[in-house]
């Protein structure tokens, strides 16, 4: 492989990412090259010493999605740290996908329950003590009623954050241990 | 798989050897790569993804020196966690080093005996 094809396919690896954060890992890349050639070695064998490019890039793509997590607890940054992860896709990712899959789906539903749950409480709070009802209930204990609900949504809102921040945790400490230990980028000619 | 634990060792412990290298000296990357994958023969562009990693847990800093040719260079140098962590890392793997080798001692030393007394083993 050449210094311009090692570069290309680099490059095309980490599309996706802030632009500044990709010249910074390019001009790594191209400053080793640099170095290797003062040193008298030629293009193809810095190229072959540096390993696969592509998966390189996976790595380097995870490794700042996981940045971005801990600096941000954001869905967006979740999203970006499991993308990454999932893009190192190889066999035993895939064998956990049916397991991940349905977890991301019942956090996703249950954060839609707590949202509905505290308009429900919301909608009981404002129009129930003016509601026409047929048993004598005091207006102000169902006004209390329907503020309860709103916090029992709040509370449960925010244990589901502690749970999915933990679910995200769990998926970067297997990432790493993926590329680190199970399939390291030791050997270049991995793909 | 014959590879395989010589691999994982080694992968596990590069951020201990980078730190090592650093808490001698600052160190650029190209540097740090070609020392490390002359001992323990790892791909050079790893150290790459690594040192990020590093300098997000606030291990290692950053800095450019100009170099006697061409651009300036980014040079790494540890810090006072990335000193702290080291000194733990290094403890660790004293520790796992000797366990393991008291281990093998023993084999060696039981296979000795057996190849002694009983020529079937």
């Amino acid at each position: 492989m050449t210094r311009n094809e090692f570069i290309r396919r680099l490059k095309g690896g980490l599309k996706g990412m802030p632009a500044a954060e990709q010249a910074e890992i390019v001009a790594d890349y191209e400053a080793h090259f640099d170095a290797g050639a003062a040193e008298g070695r030629s293009d193809t064998e810095i190229a072959e010493a540096l390993g696969n490019p592509g998966r390189l890039a996976r790595e380097l793509r995870l490794e700042a999605g996981i940045k971005q997590w801990r600096e941000d607890r954001s869905p967006s940054a979740a999203w970006t740290a499991v993308v990454g992860i999932l893009g190192l896709a190889t066999i035993d990712i895939l064998i956990l996908l049916p397991i991940i899959l349905p977890i991301i789906g019942v956090i996703f539903a249950l954060y839609v329950a707590c949202v509905a749950v505290f308009f429900a409480g919301g909608v009981v709070m404002v129009a129930g003590p003016f509601a026409d009802m047929d048993i004598a209930v005091n207006g102000f204990a169902v006004f209390l009623a329907g503020l309860g609900i709103m916090g029992l949504a709040t509370a449960a809102g925010a244990i589901l954050t502690i749970v999915t921040i933990g679910f995200v945790n769990v998926m970067i400490w297997f990432g790493r241990l993926h590329y680190r230990v199970i399939q390291p980028a030791i050997t270049s000619n991995d793909e | 798989m014959a590879e395989g634990i010589e691999v994982q060792l080694k992968k596990g412990v590069l951020g201990l050897c980078v730190l090592a290298l650093l808490a001698r000296g600052n160190s650029y990357a190209y540097e740090i790569a070609s020392r490390l994958s002359a001992a323990v023969d790892m791909g050079e562009g790893t150290i790459y993804p690594l040192m990020r990693r590093m300098q997000g847990e606030g291990l290692v800093s950053t800095y450019l020196e100009e170099s006697p040719s061409g651009p300036p260079r980014k040079y790494y140098a540890i810090t006072d966690e990335g000193r702290n962590r080291f000194a733990e890392q290094a403890s660790e793997w004293r520790e796992f080093v000797e366990a393991v080798e008291a281990i093998i001692k023993t084999d060696a030393e039981l296979g000795a005996q057996a190849e002694g007394t009983d020529d079937t083993q």
